[in-house]
């Protein structure tokens, strides 16, 4: 009887696993992204996508333009159609985009700690040789490269349109300063919901509900602001550092930009030194 | 060799709720150690203390000889846990998962992942969220013994999975015990733990009611006799016999429980005719249920 050697296969590779899998298995950052790829994806289409087909609205708004705007909606910025830095200003860049980016920032920011901790996820995780700090700054990392990866697509998008919607009056780098000080927005948002989630351990559901809540009251504040006389409250919203100093205009603005990013340090280092202190629920 | 656990006095209050009263133990290095108590008496709470996902209120826990909250990152490389109920992101496949937990553990090697999948007859390529409990349990399995860590703790190891993957469990745990390494585990259900833990602490409410080895216990449980005569015997030649308790006499049949000699009894029984004997040592899961209702006293007393 004659042994067959049968080759020993190299057993490198465990049955069922991608190779994207595997090349994003590195680190919770990156499994992370991964498992995200799909919805992270989608954020960044559709907010591309709707701010496409919104600046492309340009040409027919600026031709009918004075389009009537109640006096107390002045302060959301849709008084001034007939410049293209205004119309972006007010339906792109000071609408639709922002708010999608606080959304993504509350929606993801709840599943980085909060759903994971809800579900019993996060009881395996930290039973592995993994901080509760490293795994915080690991989970935001994901949700900052998505914010990012919004924010980029946002760019592209607005650029592909540029000339064709009569947009040109306004810089790349015009853009490309108001896509920083929207990644800077959504980053704000998804610390104050990944924070809020650290610190308190609220479920997924409620996390979500006070983050979004927060948005939308501080967009209201920011727009009604100087109709009732009180500007100074502009300067307590996050809205105020996106686009109060006008990016499409003036291009990048450090100090609001500083003033986003130190307060998302700050709120993230808050939530870290929370949860490093607390009980994990179930 | 450093002491795998070492418990001292810990106690764990949620609000006005108790969790763990004063809880004192040691588990000793290599032995595998049953941890037993009804649902909510506090097996749970004590396992997240060693781990660090919550913290005592007072009192104080080694694990490997480090302290579970300054040297958690260091211990849970040491530690293999499986929680009660075995929770990942659904998303990726069981293969998916366990690669990156295997790096997560600074890399563990394939072949020892596909080894316990095959012996499991986990199917690596199917997405976690379709696999049934026992499945995903499987996977659970895998993660905590794949790195062959010095202490294994497992809350409730085998909810879900058939016999048959039941019987590998406890050949996985055999193996790790043969290999030096310390296993903690807990359930609700004796038997589970019977076959394989060296010692068992039951614990109810919070507190330690029982500790001690199998055998033990099992020596401490009574004998359960049923005789059966051919025509009925008189109540009152069994009642006063010393050791005998439980007793029942329906017509021809008798039933109770010795505890010590049985010698009264087979002598009062020869008096007459014996068609049928059944003898057996009280099931330790009684045993157990009467640690766990807080009854041992009175049936002692019966």
């Amino acid at each position: 009887m004659t042994t067959t050697t049968r080759p020993t296969a190299p057993t490198t590779t465990i049955p069922g696993t991608s190779a994207l899998a595997r090349a994003f298995s590195g680190s919770l950052f990156t499994n992370t992204l991964f498992n995200n790829r799909r919805i992270f994806t989608v954020w960044a289409v559709a907010t591309g996508l709707l701010a496409m087909m919104y600046a492309s609205f340009y040409p027919q708004i600026s031709a009918d333009a004075m389009t009537n705007v109640p006096e107390a909606m002045q302060g959301f910025g849709f008084n001034d159609t007939a410049t293209a830095a205004g119309y972006l200003q007010g339906a792109v860049f000071g609408l639709l985009v922002p708010l999608l980016a606080t959304f993504y920032g509350a929606a993801t920011g709840a599943r980085m700690i909060s759903a994971d901790e809800e579900s019993g996820y996060l009881d395996l995780l930290l039973a592995y040789p993994l901080g509760r700090t490293r795994l915080l700054l690991h989970r935001y990392a994901a949700l900052a490269t998505g914010a990012t990866a919004i924010a980029a697509t946002v760019l592209g998008a607005v650029l592909a349109v540029r000339s064709t919607a009569n947009l040109d009056t306004i810089t790349v780098s015009g853009f490309t300063a108001q896509a920083l000080h929207l990644t800077l927005l959504g980053l704000w948002f998804g610390a104050l919901a990944t924070a809020i989630g650290a610190a308190t351990g609220q479920g997924r559901a409620t996390v979500f509900g006070i983050t979004a809540g927060i948005g939308v009251a501080t967009y209201a504040l920011h727009g009604f602001a100087p109709q009732i006389g009180a500007e100074w409250l502009r300067y307590l919203t996050p809205f105020h550092y996106y686009i109060g100093g006008e990016p499409l205009r003036n291009g990048f603005l450090p100090t609001d930009a500083a003033v986003l990013a130190a307060t998302t340090i700050i709120l993230l280092a808050a939530g870290a030194w929370r949860l490093g202190r607390r009980d994990l629920g179930r | 060799m450093t002491t795998p656990i070492e418990l001292n006095e810990l106690t764990k209050t949620y609000g006005s709720r108790r969790g763990l009263a004063g809880l004192t133990l040691t588990v000793e290095p290599g032995e595998v150690f049953g941890y037993l108590g009804p649902n909510g008496a506090g097996k749970s709470t004590t396992i997240r203390l060693l781990l660090d996902l919550i913290r005592p209120t007072a009192g104080t826990a080694r694990v490997l000889g480090m302290d579970p909250r300054t040297d958690a990152v260091e211990l849970h490389r040491r530690v293999g846990y499986l929680a009660g109920d075995f929770v990942v992101d659904g998303r990726q496949t069981a293969g998916e998962c366990l690669h990156f937990l295997g790096k997560l553990r600074d890399g563990v090697p394939t072949a020892r992942i596909i080894e316990l999948a095959d012996r499991l007859e986990l199917d690596l390529s199917a997405r976690i969220k379709s696999l049934s409990k026992g499945n995903r349990q499987k996977v659970g399995l895998v993660q905590a013994f794949m790195h062959q860590p010095d202490l294994l703790i497992l809350d409730e190891p085998t909810a879900g999975l058939d016999p048959l993957v039941q019987q590998t469990f406890l050949d996985l745990v055999t193996e790790a015990k043969t290999a030096g390494q310390t296993v903690f585990m807990s359930s609700h259900i004796m038997s589970e733990v019977e076959a394989i833990a060296d010692r068992v602490a039951i614990i109810r409410e919070g507190r330690l009611v029982a500790l001690d080895t199998v055998a033990d216990l099992r020596a401490r449980s009574f004998l359960r006799v049923r005789l059966t005569f051919s025509q009925p015997v008189p109540a009152e030649q069994f009642a006063a016999l010393p050791g005998v308790t439980d007793l029942t006499i329906d017509g021809t049949t008798v039933t109770c429980s010795i505890d010590g000699s049985p010698d009264a009894l087979i002598k009062a029984a020869a008096r007459h005719t014996i068609t049928g004997l059944h003898a057996d040592t009280q099931d330790l899961e009684e045993l157990f249920h009467t640690y766990y209702t807080g009854e041992q006293a009175t049936v002692r007393a019966a």
